[in-house]
């Protein structure tokens, strides 16, 4: 496995040799230093580490303008405070900001060395997800068709656009809730709705809350099963699927989804079009620290 | 559903929207509807699993959301429903149902929350319980309802 590159960012030379040290001791690759905003900007846009780690207090400057730099460099450098300082507002402030953890000083190096792998390891989770969760919900959504209705319904093209979306008149909402927070959601015409419970119930709904209860179960399991197929291939997700609630009306915008990641396709299906969007996103609450 | 899951959302009205500068908060009706919801015209949906499993779901009209909107950003005038106030009253419902979820903590109820979507229009909504607790709200005013449809893991 290739090193973990990380540059160091503090004002002070005694700092810089003491965290050197610890990081390189514990296998971390120290790639640069910088003791000022624009060292920092320099160093970080040359070598792109994979972590920064932070100092607070620095001459005309601070950790939290420095982040910012970091951040509008590449936002998926991971920054790590490292500070003597450490107060319920200074960490408000890091979270924030997207700080990816925070370590008092003195640093210990086995505190910052489970820090850094920790956040790391995290990463390749996220990178595991954003590459799965699509694939995975779109033979989802295959094999509970295909079950229930014997039917191959034809997936568009993917689309990766999070835009306000215009209703077809039914919408299915769930959340997905575990290591990430997600969201799926299926649109669809009341005439596709309609001609869908008919094909599964084998037989015309009683009312139109039949209706929505069927299509509210058909995306449960889709749900369900996709999930279910995502935890197995890492069970660090844990994924769980809140129950549908089913936004129905003449007159309905769905504003545009708050994830880092979606994807979305209109699904061609013998009932009419269907529109699936999934996405994901880190948890807010995903803050690193040992103390 | 049960009578106890109200009060962490009680509470978090109480101790979030004071940070948003919305410091005027009157507790109206309390009602128990069915699955039905009729949209006041904005409904923000976010889910719920754990030892509870379900939906809190928060209403308001446009206008009222608009003003809520203003107020979280400092005043600024908000005229339409657009993405960044449809973002300040998504993160509002975020940090609402969070708060909520550190109440029913302290009960011994673990929950993990979703992501909030939110919706606008003229349009219903079904939840996923029978019955839904519905607390309105007037804050500096407005409307504001929360409709609870969350059960007990079983």
């Amino acid at each position: 496995m290739e090193k973990i590159r990380v540059v160091i960012v503090d004002d002070s030379p005694f700092s810089i040799t003491l965290l050197s040290d610890m990081l390189t001791e514990s296998g971390f690759e120290v790639v640069g230093e910088a003791s000022s905003l624009e060292e920092t900007v320099e160093v970080v846009g040359k070598m792109r580490p994979d972590i920064v780690t932070m100092d607070m207090t620095m001459p005309g400057t601070d950790g939290f303008e420095c982040t910012r730099a970091v951040h509008l460099i590449d936002p998926n450098i991971h920054v790590i405070i490292v500070s003597s300082m450490m107060d319920d507002e200074i960490v408000g402030k890091a979270k924030k900001l997207h700080v990816s953890g925070y370590i008092q000083k003195p640093a210990d190096k086995e505190e910052l060395s489970l820090l850094i792998n920790r956040i790391m390891a995290d990463e390749e989770l996220y990178k595991e997800l954003e590459e799965i969760y699509y694939p995975v919900f779109k033979e989802g959504f295959l094999n509970t068709f295909n079950r229930m209705t014997k039917t191959i319904p034809e997936f568009g093209e993917e689309s990766q656009s999070n835009t306000e979306q215009v209703s077809r008149g039914v919408s299915v909402v769930m959340g997905i809730i575990g290591k990430y927070s997600g969201r799926l959601l299926f649109d669809m015409s009341y005439e596709t709705a309609d001609k869908l419970s008919n094909e599964v119930l084998k037989r015309s709904p009683k009312n139109s809350q039949e209706m929505i209860n069927m299509i509210g179960e058909l995306s449960n399991i889709i749900a369900g099963n996709s999930c279910s197929v995502m935890n197995k291939k890492n069970k660090l997700f844990g994924f769980r699927v809140a129950p549908p609630t089913i936004f129905h009306g003449s007159s309905l915008t769905i504003s545009k989804a708050e994830l880092e990641s979606m994807a979305a396709a209109a699904v061609e299906t013998k009932f009419g079009e269907i529109y699936m969007s999934i996405g994901f996103q880190r948890r807010s609450g995903e803050w690193m620290s040992n103390i | 559903m049960d009578v106890k899951h109200i009060n962490p959302f009680l509470d978090s009205v109480v101790n979030v929207m004071p940070q948003l500068g919305i410091s005027d908060i009157k507790k109206g009706k309390l009602t128990i509807k069915d699955k039905t919801i009729n949209s006041p015209g904005v409904l923000i949906n976010v889910g719920i699993v754990g030892d509870l499993r379900g939906n809190v779901i928060y209403g308001t009209t446009i206008e009222s959301a608009k003003g809520i909107a203003s107020t979280m950003m400092m005043g600024m005038p908000v005229n339409e429903l657009d993405e960044m106030a449809q973002s300040a009253i998504s993160e509002l419902t975020n940090m609402l149902t969070a708060n909520a979820c550190m109440g029913f903590s302290e009960q011994n109820i673990n929950i993990d929350i979703s992501t909030p979507t939110l919706m606008y229009g003229d349009f219903t909504a079904t939840a996923s319980s029978d019955k839904v607790l519905c607390v309105e709200l007037k804050i500096n005013d407005l409307p504001f309802e929360i409709n609870i449809a969350i059960d007990r893991v079983s």
